[in-house]
């Protein structure tokens, strides 16, 4: 035993999952802007700005769904510091709810064009992106978020973890990482950096190979308590959809596999968030160490195929669509559940709501992604 | 002919300037080159709802198309000339959503399909919607939504037509990443676009134009 008797039990399911050795499916909760809509006395903005308050009613929430059908663990836990975390992953400014946005709508990504034509030279030159983020940073964050951010990921972060710990509850996600990809995709915008990768590949790996310095010594920094399972390894504009395969051969997929990797190698589980569909290169994961890694899906991606492709060697998490969980009936939610696993098996599979459940998510649908998962 | 649309299809720009400056100076018809590219973009459309091309490719050739049509081909036709006359299309992101790159690659792809596209922006509230229908007496309306949270924005345009009394008058094709049949059901539009090429070819259908 490593903590207590209920965390240890569920934590021992997630380790047997990610080998490949679990019986049942695992039931995971993602949902984190989901908890104030079903909390009375809390909109969405103090959730997001008082993280005590606001883990407070992220755990009250999956504790009450916990009462009524077995939840495993969390994928993602409550989104302490998001504004920061996000804003510094995709160089973009995040509209917040209680700031730019009204109290009860969810943080959105405002894309403009952050990163100028001559900030790759400036990257290049000076070896770092500290120039270039001294200079953006300042244009889309105010400092009391970015000092949120530091503090909740470091002042906070253990007794955060140990909350969790005593709950009972694994958290599958213990950091972020963002591939230079996706970085210079959201501070460039979509537009101008897709066509740079056109114009000027090269240079966009030239800058990307400097940007992985960062993330090694991200990875390096990481902390190696028990509790700590996996990373989140993000790619959406990366995806096979998104970018012809020379974009994707040269840009996405060797940042994307080095940084698996080195988590890997410090014993921390990538998990592979995949948003969109990446059933075109869904083979070269399979490039990863065998049973070490879990791809996370959004329901784009076929986790049928994935399954007949990638066999024993990945865990598998996903994938209810998020339109569904807003939309569909209940019944239409266990179905999906119960023809999904009858199609990829419970062994190796966090069943969960695709990407991230919609803050308007129905909680009858939410509640039926683990009742299906405990009845199977 | 056909080299144009074989060097666009290609996305290969400098070799696609240079034939179409050439074959501007030399006198061929800027119209004709125009059709050229048009049948290039269709080409990339098809080859994108096959799987063969892919959302960069699509961004790419959007912007290729922009600048030989825009740059090249339209100084040498009339002042009042468009890219065609396939029909009007109202397109916006709905209300308290403010994401735009969806709707910009459908309103690229439609444009250069020949559709005259009246961009509304993002976060448009229903009334704005309704107004433009009206005012440019567009038969088509495309709503963009990336959030779940704003299906019910997508909702309230559906039943602001309703009350305009112009429901019947036109029809509503939805798009974007959460976007797919459920919510075609939910809100009562008549179609939704898994891809920006299915958005052009609905409106052509729609508006009687072939596919």
């Amino acid at each position: 035993m490593i903590y207590n008797e209920v965390y240890d039990k569920r934590y021992h399911k997630v380790k047997s999952c990610i080998a490949l050795e679990n019986d049942h499916v695992v039931s995971t909760y993602m949902g984190q802007a989901v908890p104030p809509t079903y909390t009375e006395g809390i909109t969405l903005a103090e959730y997001m700005s008082d993280s005590q308050k606001g883990l407070e009613c992220f755990i009250d929430f999956v504790n009450h769904l916990n009462e009524q059908a077995s939840i495993d663990c969390i994928n993602f836990g409550y989104p302490g510091g998001h504004q920061g975390a996000l804003t510094i992953s995709w160089w973009s400014k995040i509209k917040m709810p209680g700031k730019e946005m009204p109290p009860d709508s969810v943080w959105q990504v405002e894309e403009k064009k952050m990163v100028e034509d001559s900030d790759y030279d400036v990257i290049l030159k000076e070896k770092n992106t500290s120039s270039v983020t001294a200079r953006i940073l300042p244009q889309i964050i105010d400092q009391e978020a970015l000092d949120r951010f530091f503090n909740f990921y470091g002042k906070e972060f253990a007794g955060v973890m140990c909350r969790y710990v005593k709950e009972g509850y694994p958290v599958l996600n213990c950091g972020l990482l963002c591939p230079p990809f996706e970085t210079l995709c959201g501070g460039r915008s979509m537009n101008a950096f897709f066509m740079d990768c056109y114009k000027q590949l090269d240079k966009i790996k030239a800058v990307q190979d400097i940007m992985m310095e960062g993330i090694r010594q991200q990875i390096a920094s990481l902390p190696t308590e028990d509790y700590i399972i996996g990373c989140w390894v993000g790619g959406w504009r990366g995806a096979s959809n998104m970018v012809n395969r020379k974009i994707w051969d040269t840009l996405v997929w060797p940042y994307m596999k080095e940084t698996a990797l080195l988590l890997i190698k410090r014993g921390i589980t990538p998990i592979m968030h995949l948003d969109a569909c990446w059933d075109r290169d869904i083979e070269r994961f399979s490039e990863l160490p065998a049973k070490k890694i879990i791809l996370n899906t959004d329901g784009m991606t076929d986790l049928r195929n994935a399954r007949k492709i990638l066999g024993n060697h990945a865990a598998l998490m996903g994938d209810v669509p998020s339109q569904m969980l807003t939309v569909s009936s209940k019944e239409e939610i266990k179905d999906y559940v119960r023809r999904l696993l009858d199609d990829i098996g419970p062994k190796g599979t966090f069943i969960t709501a695709g990407c991230d459940a919609p803050s308007c998510s129905k909680y009858e649908n939410l509640l039926a992604i683990h009742e299906a998962a405990q009845e199977y | 002919m056909g080299k144009i649309k074989e060097l666009l299809v290609e996305l290969n720009e400098e070799q696609l300037i240079d034939l179409v400056e050439k074959e501007l100076n030399q006198g061929v018809s800027p119209e004709e080159i125009l059709e050229e590219c048009q049948k290039g973009m269709n080409e990339i459309g098809d080859l994108f709802s096959k799987g063969e091309m892919f959302v960069s490719d699509l961004m790419m050739s959007g912007n290729l198309f922009k600048q030989v049509s825009g740059e090249l081909i339209m100084p040498h036709l009339g002042a009042n000339t468009s890219l065609g006359d396939s029909g009007k299309v109202v397109l916006g992101t709905v209300k308290d959503d403010i994401h735009d790159i969806g709707k910009d690659i459908v309103h690229t792809v439609l444009s250069a399909a020949g559709f005259e596209v009246i961009d509304l922006g993002v976060d448009v509230p229903e009334e704005e919607f309704v107004k433009a229908v009206k005012r440019h007496d567009a038969k088509v309306v495309g709503l963009s939504c990336l959030l779940a949270s704003c299906y019910q924005s997508i909702l309230n345009t559906v039943e602001a037509f309703k009350a305009a009394g112009i429901r019947d008058d036109i029809k509503i094709i939805i798009g974007g990443g959460p976007v797919d049949e459920h919510v075609v059901t939910y809100s009562g539009a008549d179609a939704y676009g898994a891809t920006a090429q299915d958005t052009v070819n609905y409106c052509k259908e729609v508006l009687g134009n072939d596919i």
